[in-house]
């Protein structure tokens, strides 16, 4: 699958909602941890050596699995690969919820559920739809059917 | 230490992606269907099949086929219909990056057809999404403030195909895209009065001859 290298380095160097360095560990076994600088930027996660401007890594924050690893790390995992576990250490339990609520949020998917959510709710209190205002009312992908099984 | 040749590659986890794309059998994508994508080493317009899903566009060289020949990124991209092109409804996805970013030259295969994707890919930002997002759930929580309610949560992402409804009925799709095509002739009269009034329709830098083809 081909993509361009160059959009994503762009994308890279857009402002983060969350930058630190982190330790981090590959999934695979035996794999040590290393420093990295983690960037978060849209529903993507990139990873740079601490020294260098371009990132090493990507991965896209869709479909994914956050949780608590002690003591103060989390793990990211993919939804139908949970034993394959990307490892990253904080250096704070403090640092580590950020991040984890963070990188929850940063979903693409999970924002969309969010928002049809919030629409419907506020509509259901108010009788008002709040997208009426932006003029998308009609737009397919934010409908509650999306969210209904 | 801390030199990074200019040819190796940053490795994109392929896997995070593909399971993105491959979504799409359990929940409808954000669009799809056929485009024409002219070729990067020959000029030639190709029939792809192009699935937009959130911010991720990608094309197949069939629908059937279960890995994409390629991805566009359209985060701080510019959609623009490329006027005066060798294929009608044509348009350009230009992307970021350095020395002028890319130019993905595509054409649609009617008038419907392409106010429907520029329609589609102006709307599919991440960036876009928060910006509609962060007031709504603002409301939302003042909301439940006001009315002693405790706040909800969205529902988790199960991923399992039993808990997502699939396809819209064609009743919902007929209205939604009935109702939208109404609102892009009201954006193409835009467009027509600007070239009926003769302007010139390079935009800054890139232009026809661009030399970024995809």
């Amino acid at each position: 699958m081909r993509y361009n290298e160059k959009e994503l380095q762009a994308l890279s160097r857009q402002p983060a909602e969350m930058a630190a360095e982190l330790g981090m560990r590959g999934p695979k076994k035996g794999s040590v941890v290393k420093r990295r600088l983690v960037k978060l930027v849209v529903n993507f996660l990139f990873y740079f050596r601490t020294d260098e401007a371009e990132p090493i890594g990507a991965l896209l924050l869709e479909h994914c699995r956050v949780i608590h690893e002690e003591p103060s790390g989390f793990s990211i995992s993919f939804l139908e690969d949970p034993e394959r576990k990307y490892h990253f250490e904080c250096c704070s339990e403090e640092q580590c919820q950020e991040w984890m609520a963070a990188l929850r949020r940063a979903s693409y998917e999970f924002m969309r559920r969010s928002l049809i959510f919030y629409r419907n709710e506020i509509q259901k209190m108010t009788g008002k739809d709040p997208l009426e205002q932006f003029g998308i009312s009609e737009e397919a992908r934010f409908q509650l059917s999306c969210l209904k099984a | 230490m801390g030199f990074f040749p200019q040819w190796a590659i940053m490795k994109l986890h392929r896997k995070s992606v593909l399971r993105f794309f491959r979504g799409y059998r359990i929940q409808a994508p954000d669009r799809e269907g056929i485009l024409l994508k002219k070729g990067a080493r020959n000029t030639s317009y190709q029939r792809r099949w192009f699935i937009l899903r959130g911010n991720l566009l990608f094309y197949l060289e069939h629908q059937a086929d279960h890995t994409p020949l390629g991805l566009i990124l359209l985060e701080n991209c510019q959609v623009e219909p490329r006027l005066g092109a060798t294929e009608p409804y044509a348009f350009t996805i230009r992307t970021p990056g350095e020395e002028g970013g890319r130019a993905y030259k595509l054409a649609a295969e009617n008038r419907e057809e392409l106010r429907a994707w520029l329609w589609a890919l102006a709307g599919a930002t991440w960036t876009r999404l928060a910006v509609l997002l962060r007031p709504l759930e603002a409301q939302y929580r003042e909301l439940c403030q006001a009315t002693g309610q405790e706040p909800g949560s969205p529902p988790e992402d199960c991923g399992s195909p039993t808990t997502q409804r699939t396809l819209f009925s064609f009743q919902e799709l007929h209205e939604h895209f009935g109702k939208e095509i109404r609102m892009l002739q009201a954006v193409h009269r835009q467009f027509q009065e600007a070239s009926d009034n003769g302007g010139s329709r390079s935009p800054a830098g890139g232009g026809e001859a661009g030399t970024q083809l995809c």
